[in-house]
């Protein structure tokens, strides 16, 4: 089954008041009470674009799909990289262009800003743009040091402005089944998670800019140096670390790990694969793993549970011991009873899995529904509201501030814990 | 086979019953290396490694396995095609001679298979019959009196009397309402192997499956269609519940003149109405086919 727009609305109205919603997902109401939509120009949410790269082209291309039932206009846009300034014109002539963001936000009147720009920048960026007044959407992670991401959050409440980190998944409706089922205990007490993300691939997202360690280089492919980017730490890690703090519910009270270099030793600067436990109150670990030559497994995060094992990716979910299939308890059932009995069999093949793995059922429907769109939609109704819940900047502070923990012990080969000042 | 089994021996005692258990498992684990199409290293998925027009060696046992498929495919004139078009081409859903049986040849001496352009095996509709048959042929052996054997719920074998007197009752319960069977087969020493356009979730509801593909069209059939044959080989059982549910009646007809004993029941749920035309073939009757009127049995 594949779930349109209207089934999704009928999934949350269906989970308004359920504990799954009120404590996971409160943000998931907006879409059946979204702020009024006035028509007239003056209600219009006025958005600028900073960083209009890879990612920052598709959060572009998705705010164009909202600008055609909400009441929303990408004002301005801003890259400095002339490659990239030039395509965003183009993508977006009606908007006002800028080299230099703080040009754009001192020039073009605006509500809010979608940051995507690499990690570094993140920090200054945000911090700029909530005491211009506006409210941010600013990429994964927050950013590269841990007081910068302090500022970020203070700034946020101090200016009383909305932050939202873009962690897609908190806006995946596979995640209000998931949370639904977590909490009926439909896979007993959470012994375990595990979780992993296997590419086959050297991550080069721009070819020709000289090689490792060129000027160009540092620039595009930021990703690669420690100046920047704490590699896939940051890059792919931090949205699984936030997934674990969010299932769980708690923040880890350690991690431990390490990484290396092993494979595409080109003069990039990062990881190439890691391993990392954190230990989370209960004495609960969330292993994890990243390596960027080979695929095999592919992406994951399983929670596993005394009756059941969850694979949050590909919407699965195992139960310890399947039940029987009827004919077979029924048969028993007769025979002890003497009785002779019509013995019922399945009209066609009864499986007890999918064709994927043995014993595995779909934890929600199919979703059509494109989550960075939510999360984005999420946004400009929260802007309209003048505040979103507290819970979605929460989830982002709590990932970044544990990303960078995870690399630091990585780094140090050390159990790390976070210190008090980062605790909320 | 991808599936679950359930072995009931009513009457043994424990010992006895387990003693008989571990060689059964045995001997469907035994079929499944040999027959499996996931198990990479399966007779079958090595044989499906070999390049067209050349041929491989294999055992007695995996060439009579492939001579019954084919006497079946000729019986059937291929509506029973255990070969798979593969990546060859895709299909045009016209009636086109696709890739299939007959551009596989078995060679007794040395128990040669030459292959196709493009054709893998895919013994799915065979396997569960097949070990059936060989449990049978264990239990016959072993002096077995009552048993019930069943694969995933669409392939049983019923050995003996009910203990409890009388023949067994095997229903074919009704999709869409599961307290009911839509047609009931009254077997001693025989099968019924059922196959379909859709399986069942844990949940009793009706799920599209796609994977019965029309040998001659190269598509997948997509009627909510299941097809029921009752034999006493639990082989012929499995296999004419593949071929049948791509024939017409006339064409079902003329294959259960071949045999006695056989009883097969065609229940369609395409009218969407929720209750499914019955439609029950026998070949020891001369009028051969029957319609019911639509009154399913309830069962506890």
């Amino acid at each position: 089954m594949r779930i349109n727009r209207k089934k999704f609305l009928e999934m949350t109205a269906a989970f308004a008041g359920s504990t799954a919603m009120a404590v996971h997902m409160p943000w998931f109401s907006i879409f059946n009470n979204p702020a009024p939509d006035g028509t007239g120009a003056a209600d219009r949410v006025r958005i600028g674009v900073i960083g209009v790269g890879s990612r920052g082209t598709a959060l572009t291309y998705n705010l164009q799909e909202l600008e055609k039932h909400m009441n929303l206009e990408i004002a301005a846009v801003c890259d400095n990289y002339e490659p990239h300034f030039e395509k965003a014109k183009e993508i977006v002539p009606q908007a006002d262009a800028y080299m230099d963001y703080r040009k754009m936000i001192e020039s073009t009147e605006l509500d809010g800003v979608v940051i995507a720009t690499p990690l570094h920048e993140h920090a200054q960026m945000t911090v700029d743009c909530l005491q211009a007044g506006l409210h941010v959407f600013c990429e994964k992670a927050m950013a590269r040091h841990l007081d910068d991401v302090k500022r970020m959050y203070d700034t946020h409440l101090e200016e009383d402005k909305i932050l939202m980190i873009g962690h897609q998944r908190l806006f995946n409706p596979i995640y209000l089944d998931a949370m639904d089922k977590l909490e009926k205990g439909d896979i007993g007490p959470i012994t375990m998670m595990r979780g992993w993300w296997h590419r086959n691939t050297d991550w080069i997202f721009y070819e020709d800019t000289g090689g490792r360690g060129t000027e160009l280089d540092k620039r595009l492919n930021w990703r690669f140096y420690d100046e920047s980017s704490a590699g896939m730490i940051s890059e792919l890690g931090s949205h699984h670390f936030q997934v674990a703090n969010w299932v769980l519910g708690q923040t880890p009270e350690s991690v431990v790990g390490h990484g290396s270099i092993n494979f595409f030793d080109d003069g990039r600067e990062v990881y190439d694969n890691f391993a990392l436990v954190f230990r989370y109150p209960d004495g609960i670990h969330f292993s994890y793993d990243c390596i960027t030559s080979n695929k095999h497994n592919g992406m994951q995060v399983q929670v596993l549970g005394n009756d059941g094992t969850m694979e949050l990716e590909s919407n699965m979910w195992f139960e310890e011991f399947p039940s029987d299939p009827p004919s077979a308890e029924n048969l028993l059932q007769q025979l002890e009873e003497g009785e002779n009995e019509t013995i019922p069999i399945g009209g066609a093949t009864w499986l007890p899995d999918t064709p994927v793995r043995l014993g595995g059922k779909y934890i929600s429907p199919d979703y059509e529904m494109n989550d960075t769109l939510l999360f984005l939609e999420g946004f400009v109704n929260y802007i309209k509201k003048g505040s979103a819940p507290e819970k979605l900047t929460i989830e982002g502070y709590n990932a970044s501030v544990w990303t960078l923990l995870a690399e630091q012990a990585t780094k140090t080969g050390q159990m790390v814990t976070a210190p008090e000042k980062y605790l909320l | 086979m991808g599936t679950r089994f359930h072995l009931i021996l009513p009457g043994l005692d424990e010992s006895a019953g387990n003693r008989l258990f571990v060689q059964v498992k045995r001997e469907v684990d035994r079929i499944e290396r040999k027959i499996s199409r996931f198990d990479p290293q399966s007779d079958l998925s090595r044989l499906n490694q070999i390049k067209a027009g050349r041929s491989a060696q294999v055992d007695g046992e995996f060439f009579d396995i492939l001579k019954a498929c084919k006497t079946c495919w000729e019986i059937t004139a291929g509506a029973f095609d255990p070969v798979l078009a593969g990546m060859a081409g895709e299909p045009s859903g016209a009636e086109d001679v696709l890739p299939g049986m007959h551009s596989v040849q078995l060679f007794e001496e040395g128990y040669r298979v030459k292959m196709g352009d493009g054709v893998q095996f895919d013994l799915g509709g065979f396997g569960k019959g097949y070990a059936l048959e060989k449990i049978r042929e264990l239990f016959l052996s072993r002096g077995v009196k009552h048993a019930f054997i069943n694969f995933g719920d669409s392939s049983v074998l019923a050995v003996g009397p009910h203990p409890a007197g009388g023949n067994w009752k095997i229903g074919i319960r009704h999709a869409t309402n599961p307290r009911k069977s839509a047609h009931v087969f009254r077997v001693q020493n025989a099968s019924v192997s059922t196959s379909g356009n859709f399986y069942l979730d844990d949940g009793g509801q009706p799920v599209q499956h796609h994977h019965v593909i029309h040998p001659r069209t190269g598509l997948t059939d997509d009627r909510p269609v299941t097809m029921s044959v009752c034999a006493a080989s639990p082989l012929l059982a499995e296999m004419l519940s593949t071929a049948f549910l791509v024939m017409d009646d006339e064409q079902i007809e003329e294959i259960l003149d071949l045999y006695d004993g056989v009883e097969a029941a065609k229940i369609d749920y395409s009218a969407g109405s929720g209750e499914p035309e019955i439609t029950v073939y026998n070949s020891n009757q001369n009028n051969g086919l029957e319609q019911y009127e639509n009154q399913p049995e309830e069962v506890s």
